[in-house]
């Protein structure tokens, strides 16, 4: 980060190869279509190019970059809910299909994931994703250490019921073949 | 041994330096289904999402395109002096009227109650900005800070004025809120161009709190000045700079986010 401040030619290269896989999961997991996290990646880059000043050597990148990541997503959000408010439907549109978890042995972590609130899955991403500590994520999000184990705790409670939910609907389902 | 226990132990698995389960909780979790999905699915390796090359492309292109060797922000504690000292200066302004001074006519623990409490709203509010401009930085709770200034300084007048009947109430409610509201419009460029110093990730947040510290210019102002001691004017026209000019500060920073992304659209496929 520090060369990219001093305008080291291959320092951004190494930067966004090193760091955009992550901050991809991470706009994935906030339950954005590819094309749509494609977008947000490259928006936040453009943005960490603004601002790189802002970066103080020495820090921790991660927080630094989590919080312009969080932001990007969050003007992202509001973006997409203004065109779609100005959106008219014309047609009837048909029943959207009712969001269930995968049928499969073991549901992986991007599909529990979507079903979390926002808050928790944002630190959660943060966490398991993007390998944040709690201190960190707390700088990322602006919120307090205990915030983030609130939010973790809460999150482990809704990911346990929805594996529970998952388990059931396979015995059924193995059930009902039988 | 529960549930809770392991949440714990995992929560705090993600702190530095403690990657296994304490010994303790593997108790539970041998015998707990639930607890073994969970560590299960939040241990499961990650699926590699890798963007796609050409967008990896673009992005180094575009930053490469203009890179240019910057300078890293100043010490937060430069801008906390910047901020205060341009408080400082335009208080002094503004106050620096001939036969003005009607804080002298106020009782010494009235004055002091008063201009302490001016004093520490400006510096937490300060405070609150300068950590704003560095994104990953801890901040204050914006509605915390700007709902605990609003009422210490409406119980402070409530406590330290009375409230009477006043025929002109409106007339010099408005000579009060224009001059107040004149300084706190003038404090909101210097604000303005120490802030676009740093990143300010959520103009809105920001606009508020700046708006309310350059209202609250005004208000020191008025404190200074106004020899109107009802406590009914004295917080709807002197505190109510403030809160006006955090209204003011909010859509200015509304505008910005509506403006901002705009122009990151256009740079992104130019």
């Amino acid at each position: 980060m520090e060369r990219y401040q001093q305008a080291d030619p291959e320092a951004p290269t190494v930067l966004v190869v090193a760091m955009s896989p992550a901050l991809l999961r991470f706009f994935r997991s906030q339950a954005a279509s590819r094309e749509h996290a494609d977008d947000l990646l490259q928006e936040t880059w453009l943005r960490i190019h603004r601002v790189r000043h802002t970066y103080r050597p020495g820090e921790p990148v991660l927080p630094w970059l989590y919080a312009i990541a969080r932001r990007v997503r969050i003007d992202g959000y509001r973006r997409t809910r203004r065109v779609l408010a100005h959106e008219t439907t014309v047609d009837v549109l048909p029943e959207p299909a009712p969001r269930l978890l995968p049928q499969g042995p073991f549901p992986d972590m991007e599909t529990l994931l979507a079903a979390l609130p926002t808050a928790q899955r944002e630190v959660i991403a943060m966490l398991k994703m993007g390998g944040l500590t709690l201190e960190e994520v707390a700088c990322a999000t602006s919120s307090t250490v205990n915030a983030v184990k609130q939010k973790a705790h809460r999150a482990y409670n809704r990911l346990r019921k929805l594996l529970d939910q998952a388990q059931f609907s396979t015995t059924q389902i193995g059930g009902g073949s039988k | 041994m529960t549930c809770r226990d392991i949440d714990r132990a995992l929560i705090e698995q993600e702190d530095p330096g403690s990657s296994q389960l304490p010994a303790a909780v593997q108790g539970h979790l041998a015998a707990c289904e639930r607890c073994q999905s969970l560590v299960r699915l939040l241990g499961a390796p990650i699926k590699d999402d890798m963007p796609s090359p050409v967008i990896l492309l673009r992005i180094e292109r575009s930053l490469t395109k203009d890179l240019r060797p910057v300078r890293p922000l100043r010490s937060l504690s430069y801008f906390f002096a910047a901020f205060a000292a341009t408080f400082a200066l335009l208080v002094a302004f503004g106050a620096y009227r001939p036969g003005g001074f009607a804080i002298l006519a106020l009782s010494p623990i009235q004055a002091a109650a008063i201009l302490l409490s001016l004093a520490a709203s400006v510096a937490v509010l300060a405070y609150s900005l300068v950590q704003q401009m560095v994104p990953g930085n801890r901040q204050l709770r914006p509605m915390c800070v700007l709902s605990g200034v609003i009422i210490l300084l409406s119980f402070l007048v409530a406590s330290l004025f009375r409230f009477r009947q006043e025929l002109s109430f409106w007339q010099t409610g408005w000579a009060c809120l224009r001059t107040g509201l004149t300084y706190a419009l003038i404090a909101m460029l210097p604000f303005w161009l120490l802030l676009r110093q740093g990143a300010v990730l959520s103009p809105r947040v920001t606009g508020v709190m700046a708006g309310f510290l350059a209202g609250l210019i005004g208000t020191s102002i008025l404190e200074i000045n106004c020899s109107n001691f009802n406590a009914l004017h004295i917080m709807m026209w002197h505190v109510g700079v403030a809160a006006l000019g955090g209204v003011i500060g909010l859509a200015a920073g509304f505008i910005g986010e509506l403006v901002l992304p705009r122009r990151s659209k256009k740079n992104l496929y130019q």
